[in-house]
C-alpha cells in the first residue's frame, strides 16, 4: 500500500482544535478526507491532541458513520428505516449488492467505485424505498431501477464536474410573481433542484415578471417536487410532480411574455395538462394531483401549523422574510419585557410538553436548570433524531433554522444559560449546512451574539454534528457525545439540568419543543393550550409515511385520532389493500392496530394501548405487512443500536431478536411467545436509559394485538406472506408466457419460455418479489 | 442524614450514600460484579438491583443515592429473578468452561488440570493432595480405570488426548514409594461410627473421607481380606495385589477396622449394625437374590433404590452406593460412590440437611468452532503424546512432565474467585436458558503473566478505567457497540504493550476469569 499522506491530519487539527471534545469532528473531517479512517492516521492525531488512544479507538467503533477500511469512491447508503423496510428496503440493497458483484461479506465492488451500508434511516420516508449516492438522494426505488440509478448518478457527477453550483436565494419582491419550490432534501430527492434549475432558466429566456424562489416544505412531500406558483396578483397554483421539461410550460401559463402570442400559449396549455397526468420515468413517481383537487385540501385542512408556520411560503434563509412574517418578534419580546420567571410561567401555562418523545413537562426541566445557580450553563437543543420513520426535526431544521435558533434563545434567557449547543444527526447533511448558515446571519445581525437586540443577554450557538448512534438521542448520550466520547446513557438522577455537559447544568430540549416556544410566547400561552387534550396541549409535528398514500410531514392539533391522520389527511391506505396497523412512535413505540386507530393522539392515550408518542413517527402498515416481521425489524433495530452497556440491554434485545428471527424463519418454539415477554418485561424494569426501557414496545404490542400472527408463526406460516423462510412464489394460470417475470429474476430462478406457463425453481428463488412486481396479468403467486 | 429501610430495617447513612452503602451498613449484602470502589461507576451488570418504594422498574443499588423515607427491598423473589436472568443472559455470551472438560467427565470430579499443572510444576506432594481430594485409590485406578476423562480431553482435537491416567498413576505411584506416603489432616475424632458393609472401591474410599472427617469406620467384608472387586476380580497383571494393599494400608493407619469373614444375613444383621453403630453404608458390590431383602431394603431395577443425590435408602441412617446399585460397574464410579455417600453421611451424622455433595457450577463452550483448536493450542507444549515403553510400566519424572505440558489448561484460572461463577450457583441461573450464538473462544497470550480471554468478559469496564487511571500509554478501551462491544488494546496492539504496568491490578479488579494471572497451580 501507498504511505498514506498525514499532513491532511495536522491540518485539521490545526483547524478544528485538540481538546478532547473535537474528536468527532476531527474523525469526520480525516474520513471526509480519506474516505475512512487508517490507523496511521488516529495514532497521528493522538499524537498532536490530547486525545487519547483509547479514547480515539473507543470513540470510532461506537459511531456508525465511521469505517476502518478504504471505501469506494462513492458511497450508497440504502435505507432501511421502518418506511423503507416495510417497502423492501433490503430487497433494494441486495440488488445493488448483486449488480455492482459485490463479494459476499464485504461492502465494495472490485473496481472499488461503490462501497454500499445500509442506514437506519435517510428521513425521507414518504420516498420509501430510498438511498442516497454521496449527497444525491433516490426514492421509489424498485429492485428493477437499480441500474438505471446508478447510471443516473455517474451521469450527473459528470454534469456537475461541468457546472458550478450557483447559491442565489432569490428575493420576494411585490411586483413579481413567485414561483416557490421546496429544496429540502426529500424533495432534491424527487427532483427539485433540477425543476428549480430548469424554472429559473426559463424565466430568464422568456423575461417573465417572476422570480424563482426556494422555500421551506410545504409537507406534501407526496407531491414532489411541488411548484406553487403565486401570481403577482395573489391566486396560487400548485402543480405535483413537475418534471424540468414542465418548467417552460408552468412559466408560460402563468407569466406572459411580451414576445409570445397567445396561439401558443393555449397550445402549451393543453400540453401542460397531458404531462400532468403522465407516469412515465421511474424511480421517481409523478403524481397528477392538483391542490384544487379535494385529496390536498383534506391534506391541508385538519392541520394547524405552529412548529410548521407559514409552511410553504418561506424561504428558510431569508431572515428578512422571517422577520417579516413575526420572526424574532418573540426574542424581542422576552428579552425586552419578560423575566426569566415569566417565560417559564408562560411555558407552564401552554402546557407544553418535551415533544422528544417521553413527554415530560417542558416548564420543569426550565424551571430546575433557572433554579440551580451556576456561572455557566448550557442549552442543547436535540436534532439526533435516529427513529427510523421519522424525519419531523430534519424537515424543521431544513425549513425553519430561524424558528428553532429563536425557541432556543427563549429557553436559554428563560434558564440563564449562554450558550448552547445544536446536535444535529450527520445523516442530515443539508439540514447542518442550512443550521449553520442561519446561526451565520443571525450572529451577523445581531440575533445571536452579545448583547442580543442592544440588551444584556448574550447567547452563542454550536453546531455538533453526530455520527451516526441512535442512543444519542438519549439525553445523557447526548452531553457524552458532545464531550467526546462514546455516547453511552448513564444513570439518572443526577438529571442534566443538575449536572450535564461538562457537569453544568444543562437544558436540553427536542427540536419541535424549541420550534414552537416563540409561537407560544407570540401568540400566548392560552393560544397553544386551546388547541388539544387535558394532558396533551397544543399540536404535534408526524411524519407520516409507510403504506399511505400522502405521505409527507403534518402538524395536528393533539387530540385528532389516529384514523383521521392515517385517512383525512394521509388519504388511507395505497393500492387496494385495507389498513391494519398503524406504528406510532418508532423502536421505542408500538403497533396500533385498525380496531384502536379512534383513539386520539396524546401522550397518556398512546401509552396506555402500549405504544408511545415517541418524537412522532408514524408508519401506516396495510395487510400485507407482517406483524411478527415489524417486531423482528425494531428489535434488530435497538440490538444494532444499544451502547452495549446494561446486560439487559445488550444481551436481552439480541435474545429476543434471536427468538423473533426463529420466528420468521419457522422455527419456533411454543415457549417462545412466553419467553420473549418474559425478556421484555426485565429489559423494560431494569434499563438506565429510554432506549432500553422502550425497546421491547414493538414486540410486546404486537403480541398483545397481533397474538394469533405469532401463534401462526410457530405453526410455520406467515398469513401476511412476507417471511421469506415461509412463502413460496409460483406462477398461476393466468400466466400468458410473456417472459418478463424470466429477463428480470435476478437469480436465473424462471426459465424463459415464450407463450407458454411459466413456471419458478423454488431453490433458486430468492422471494425478492422482481417476478411479482413486473408481472402484467398479476399471475405470481405468494403463498 | 437520610434514613431508609432496606428489607424491613432502618439505617440512617451520609448525605451522598448510595443505597449499597446502605445496605452495607445493615450487614445486608447485595451482590455485585461491575462496581469497585474507587472506580467510576459503571451501572452496566445489573446484578445489584432493588427495589425502590414498590416500583416496577428496578434500579441498580450501586449508583442509587439513598434518599430519605426510602423504602427498599433487596431479596424479594422478584429481584432474585431479574439477577438470575440478568446472570444467565450473562452466561448465555460467555465462551469459556469453569471446569475442564476432563474434571467434568470425570465421575469423581478430580482437579484434572490442577493436577497435571502440579506435576508440570515439580509439585508432586501437591499433586497427590489433589488426587486425593476426590480419589482415594489412585494407583489402583491408575492401572485400571477406563479414563472418560482422556475421552473428552480436548488435546484430542488438536492431536491425542493427554495421557490423563497414566500421569494419575505416575504420581500415586511415586507417593507409595515416597519414605513418607500422603495421609489427609484428619479433623478431631467425633463421637460417631460408622458400619461400612463391603470393602469393596465404594467402601474403602467411603472410609477414607470418614476417618478424614473424624468418623470412626468399621468396614466388615466376607472375604478374608479388604479390597471386594479391586482384589478377587481383577488380574494380578493389570492391578498387581501389593498396590492395592499399599492404598488400603494407608487408610487403615487413618484408623481403619476390618472385620473380615462377615456376611450380612448370616454373621451379621442390618439390625445389630444400626444398633451398634449411627449410620450403616452399604457398598455390596452386586447383589445376590435376596440380599436386599435380608438387609430390609427396597430394590430397584439396578440394585438397592437410594435416592440418587444421597444415596439414602429406605431405611433411616443407611445409605448405599457402589455396585449395589447399579448395573454397570465402574470402580472409578464406585470410588465416586464412597467420596459423595461420605458427605451425605457427614451431613446426616452432624445433624444438617442431607443434600449430599453441592454440585460445582459450571458453564460449558461445548463444540468449538472452526479454528478455536489452534486457540487453545496456542499455549501448550507441542509435544506428541508420550507413551512409556514397555507397556504398562510407567511415566519418568521427565516424561510426566512433558505429557503434563501437553494440557490445554482449558479449566478457568479464576474458577475459585469469578464471581459470574459464585453468583451463578447462588441464583442457580441455568447457563443454557438463553442459548444464541455464542461468540468465539479467543486468547490473547502476549503478556508474560496475564492471560486475556474477551470471551468471558462481562464489559463491565473496570480494567479500562484502571489503565487509564495508571496513566497506561496505550490502555485498554470498548470497542463496538451493543451486543458486540468488546474490550481490546487500542490499534490491535497486544494487551503486553496495553497494560505494561496495570496488568495486576486489572487481574484482581476482574469480576470474572477474563483478566487472569497465566500460571496459577
Amino acid at each position: 500500500m501507498d504511505e498514506l499522506d498525514l499532513t491532511f491530519v495536522a491540518q485539521a487539527v490545526e483547524k478544528i482544535g485538540a481538546g478532547e471534545e473535537k474528536v468527532l469532528e476531527i474523525l469526520q473531517a480525516i474520513q471526509g478526507h480519506l474516505g475512512y479512517l487508517p490507523t496511521e492516521a488516529l495514532e497521528r492525531v493522538c499524537e498532536l491532541t490530547d486525545i487519547t488512544p483509547a479514547s480515539i479507538t473507543g470513540v470510532s467503533t461506537f459511531y456508525s458513520q465511521f469505517r476502518h477500511r478504504p471505501a469506494g469512491r462513492h458511497t450508497i447508503k440504502i435505507c432501511i428505516g421502518t418506511a423503507c423496510h416495510v417497502k423492501g428496503g433490503e430487497q433494494i440493497y441486495d440488488a445493488f449488492q448483486r449488480d455492482l458483484s459485490i463479494p459476499e461479506g464485504d461492502d465494495t465492488d472490485p473496481q472499488k467505485i461503490f462501497t454500499i451500508e445500509k442506514v437506519a434511516c435517510l428521513g425521507c420516508c414518504m420516498l420509501a424505498p430510498v438511498l442516497q449516492i454521496d449527497d444525491i438522494t433516490y426514492g421509489h426505488l424498485t429492485t428493477e431501477a437499480v441500474p438505471m440509478v446508478l447510471r443516473d448518478f455517474l451521469e450527473q457527477q459528470k454534469a456537475q464536474a461541468q457546472q458550478a453550483d450557483r447559491q442565489d436565494y432569490a428575493k420576494s419582491d411585490k411586483e413579481l410573481g413567485q414561483i416557490r419550490i421546496c429544496l429540502d432534501s426529500s424533495c432534491v430527492a424527487s427532483g427539485s433542484a433540477k425543476v428549480y434549475q430548469a424554472l429559473k432558466k426559463a424565466v430568464e429566456e422568456t423575461r417573465a415578471q417572476a422570480v424563482v424562489k426556494s422555500v421551506g416544505c410545504s409537507g406534501m412531500s407526496f407531491l414532489a417536487p411541488l411548484v406553487e406558483v403565486v401570481p403577482a396578483d395573489g391566486v396560487s397554483f400548485r402543480y405535483a410532480g413537475v418534471l424540468p421539461a414542465d418548467a417552460r410550460a408552468i412559466v408560460l401559463r402563468h407569466f406572459k411574455p411580451k414576445q409570445i402570442t397567445r396561439k401558443i400559449r393555449n397550445t402549451v396549455s393543453t400540453m401542460l395538462d397531458k404531462i400532468l397526468t403522465d407516469k412515465a420515468w421511474e424511480p421517481v413517481t409523478r403524481y397528477s394531483i392538483d391542490v384544487r383537487d379535494r385529496p390536498v385540501a383534506g391534506f391541508l385542512e385538519k392541520q394547524v401549523h405552529i412548529a410548521t408556520e407559514h409552511c410553504g411560503s418561506i424561504d428558510p434563509l431569508d431572515l428578512d422574510e422571517y422577520i417579516r412574517n413575526d420572526g424574532f418578534k418573540a426574542l424581542q419580546k422576552t428579552v425586552s419585557m419578560l423575566s426569566p420567571e415569566q417565560v417559564i410561567a408562560d411555558i407552564e401555562r401552554s402546557g407544553l410538553r418535551g415533544r422528544g418523545g417521553a413527554g415530560f413537562p417542558t416548564h420543569l426541566k426550565w424551571s430546575t436548570v433557572y433554579d440551580i445557580k451556576s456561572r455557566k450553563k448550557y442549552v442543547i437543543c436535540n436534532g439526533d433524531e435516529g427513529d427510523p420513520g421519522a424525519f419531523m426535526d430534519r424537515m424543521l431544521i431544513e425549513s425553519y433554522p430561524y424558528r428553532i435558533i429563536e425557541g432556543a434563545a427563549i429557553a436559554a434567557y428563560a434558564v440563564g444559560a449562554d450558550e448552547g449547543y445544536f446536535y444535529i444527526r450527520a445523516e442530515y447533511p443539508l439540514a447542518i449546512k442550512r443550521i449553520s448558515q442561519a446561526i451565520n446571519t443571525c450572529q451577523q445581525r445581531g440575533f445571536l451574539g452579545n448583547n442580543i437586540m442592544a440588551g444584556t443577554f448574550s447567547f452563542q450557538i454550536k453546531i455538533v454534528a453526530g455520527a451516526g448512534a441512535f442512543v444519542c438521542g438519549e439525553e445523557t448520550a447526548l452531553i457524552a457525545s458532545i464531550e467526546g466520547r462514546r455516547g453511552m446513557p448513564r444513570l439518572r438522577p443526577p438529571y442534566p439540568a443538575e449536572s450535564g455537559l461538562w457537569g453544568r447544568p444543562t437544558l436540553i430540549n427536542n427540536v419541535e419543543t424549541y420550534a414552537v416556544v416563540p409561537w407560544i410566547i407570540r401568540n400566548g400561552p392560552q393560544a397553544f393550550a386551546r388547541l388539544g387534550t387535558t394532558s396533551s396541549k397544543g399540536t404535534k409535528v408526524f411524519a407520516l409515511a409507510g403504506k399511505i398514500a400522502r405521505g409527507g410531514l403534518v402538524e395536528v392539533p393533539m387530540g385528532i385520532s389516529i384514523r383521521q391522520i392515517i385517512e383525512d389527511i394521509g388519504g388511507g391506505i395505497t393500492e387496494g389493500l385495507k389498513l391494519k396497523a398503524v406504528q406510532v412512535g418508532g423502536p421505542s413505540g408500538g403497533c396500533v392496530p385498525v380496531e384502536l386507530a379512534h383513539i386520539p393522539v396524546d401522550y397518556e392515550t398512546l401509552n396506555d394501548i402500549g405504544a408511545m408518542m415517541g418524537s412522532g413517527g408514524m408508519v401506516a402498515l396495510d395487510e400485507s405487512d407482517c406483524m411478527v416481521d415489524i417486531a423482528r425489524y425494531f428489535l434488530d433495530f435497538t440490538q444494532n443500536q444499544s451502547c452495549g452497556k446494561c446486560t439487559f440491554c445488550r444481551i436481552g434485545t439480541r435474545r429476543m431478536l434471536d427468538i423473533l428471527e426463529r420466528l420468521c424463519a419457522g422455527e419456533g418454539k411454543k415457549t417462545d411467545i412466553q419467553e420473549l415477554e418474559h425478556l421484555a418485561q426485565k429489559i423494560a424494569n431494569t434499563s438506565l436509559c429510554g432506549l432500553g426501557r422502550t425497546a421491547p414496545n414493538p414486540v410486546l404490542s404486537t403480541i398483545k394485538y397481533f397474538r394469533d400472527e405469532y401463534q401462526a408463526h410457530l405453526e410455520g406460516r406467515c398469513p401476511a406472506g412476507r417471511c421469506k423462510a415461509l412463502i413460496t412464489y409460483s406462477v398461476t394460470d393466468d400466466c400468458i408466457g410473456c417472459t418478463l417475470c424470466s429477463q428480470h429474476c435476478p437469480s436465473d430462478a424462471i426459465e424463459m419460455r415464450p407463450y407458454e406457463k411459466h413456471e419458478i425453481d423454488p431453490d433458486k428463488c430468492i422471494r425478492c418479489g422482481t417476478c411479482k412486481s413486473v408481472c402484467q396479468t398479476d399471475a405470481i403467486k405468494v403463498e | 442524614m437520610p434514613r431508609l429501610t432496606i428489607d424491613n430495617r432502618q439505617v440512617e447513612v451520609d448525605n451522598g450514600a448510595t443505597i449499597l452503602d446502605a445496605a452495607a451498613k445493615l450487614g445486608i449484602e447485595i451482590p455485585t460484579m461491575c462496581f469497585l470502589k474507587g472506580c467510576k461507576l459503571s451501572t452496566s451488570c445489573m446484578i445489584c438491583v432493588v427495589k425502590v418504594n414498590g416500583s416496577d422498574r428496578l434500579v441498580p443499588a450501586c449508583g442509587t443515592i439513598a434518599q430519605d423515607g426510602q423504602t427498599i427491598e433487596s431479596d424479594s423473589e422478584e429481584i432474585r429473578q431479574v439477577r438470575k436472568a440478568a446472570l444467565e443472559l450473562l452466561l448465555s455470551d460467555h465462551a469459556g468452561d469453569c471446569i475442564g472438560p476432563c474434571q467434568a467427565a470425570c465421575p469423581a470430579r478430580m482437579n484434572i488440570p490442577l493436577m497435571i499443572r502440579q506435576i508440570a510444576a515439580g509439585k508432586f506432594r501437591d499433586a497427590i493432595a489433589t488426587v486425593k481430594k476426590d480419589i482415594a485409590l489412585p494407583a489402583v485406578l491408575g492401572r485400571i480405570c477406563p479414563k472418560p476423562c482422556e475421552r473428552v480431553c480436548r488435546r484430542a482435537l488438536f492431536d491425542k488426548p493427554v495421557s490423563i491416567c497414566l500421569l494419575k498413576k505416575y504420581v500415586a505411584d511415586l507417593d507409595l514409594q515416597s519414605a513418607n506416603p500422603y495421609l489427609p489432616a484428619c479433623k478431631p475424632g467425633q463421637d460417631k461410627r460408622v458400619a461400612i458393609v463391603g470393602a469393596g472401591p465404594a467402601g474403602l474410599a467411603a472410609a477414607y473421607y470418614l476417618l478424614k472427617d473424624g468418623y470412626g469406620c468399621t468396614i466388615f467384608d466376607e472375604h478374608e481380606s479388604p479390597g471386594g472387586m479391586l482384589r478377587y476380580g481383577v488380574s494380578q497383571d493389570k492391578l498387581p495385589t501389593d498396590v492395592l494393599e499399599a492404598e488400603i494400608a494407608l487408610i487403615e493407619k487413618l484408623g481403619m477396622e476390618f472385620q473380615g469373614q462377615m456376611r450380612i444375613g448370616t454373621t451379621l444383621s442390618m439390625e445389630d449394625l444400626r444398633r451398634d453403630f449411627d449410620t450403616v453404608f452399604v457398598a455390596v458390590g452386586q447383589l445376590k437374590p435376596g440380599d436386599a431383602e435380608s438387609m430390609g431394603l427396597e430394590t430397584a431395577p439396578n440394585g438397592i433404590a437410594i435416592n440418587g443425590r444421597t444415596y439414602e435408602t429406605n431405611l433411616p441412617g443407611v445409605f448405599a452406593g457402589g455396585g449395589a446399585v447399579r448395573k454397570r460397574r465402574l470402580a472409578v464410579r464406585a470410588v465416586a460412590d464412597g467420596k459423595e455417600a461420605a458427605v451425605a453421611i457427614g451431613q446426616y451424622l452432624s445433624g444438617q440437611p442431607v443434600t449430599g455433595p453441592a454440585n460445582a457450577f459450571n458453564t460449558r463452550i461445548g463444540k468449538l468452532k472452526d479454528g478455536e483448536i489452534e486457540t487453545f493450542a496456542a499455549g501448550a507444549s507441542k509435544t506428541r503424546r508420550l507413551t512409556p515403553s514397555p507397556e504398562g510400566s510407567g511415566f519418568t519424572d521427565d516424561q510426566a512432565r512433558d505429557e503434563a505440558a501437553r494440557c490445554l489448561h482449558c479449566d478457568c484460572r479464576k474458577a475459585q474467585s469469578c464471581k459470574l461463577r459464585q453468583y451463578a450457583r447462588h441464583y442457580g441461573a441455568r447457563p443454557s436458558r438463553y442459548k444464541g450464538e455464542r461468540r468465539s473462544f479467543v486468547q490473547h497470550l502476549q503478556h508474560p503473566d496475564v492471560i486475556y480471554e474477551p470471551g468471558k468478559c462481562i464489559n463491565c469496564g473496570l480494567c479500562i478505567q484502571i489503565a487509564s487511571q495508571a496513566r497506561e500509554s496505550l490502555g485498554l478501551t470498548f470497542i463496538g457497540r451493543g451486543f458486540d462491544v468488546r474490550v481490546a488494546v487500542p490499534f490491535d496492539h497486544s494487551i503486553a504493550e496495553g497494560l505494561k504496568h496495570a496488568a495486576k491490578q486489572c487481574v484482581e479488579a476482574c469480576p470474572t476469569g477474563a483478566l487472569a494471572f497465566k500460571n496459577k497451580t
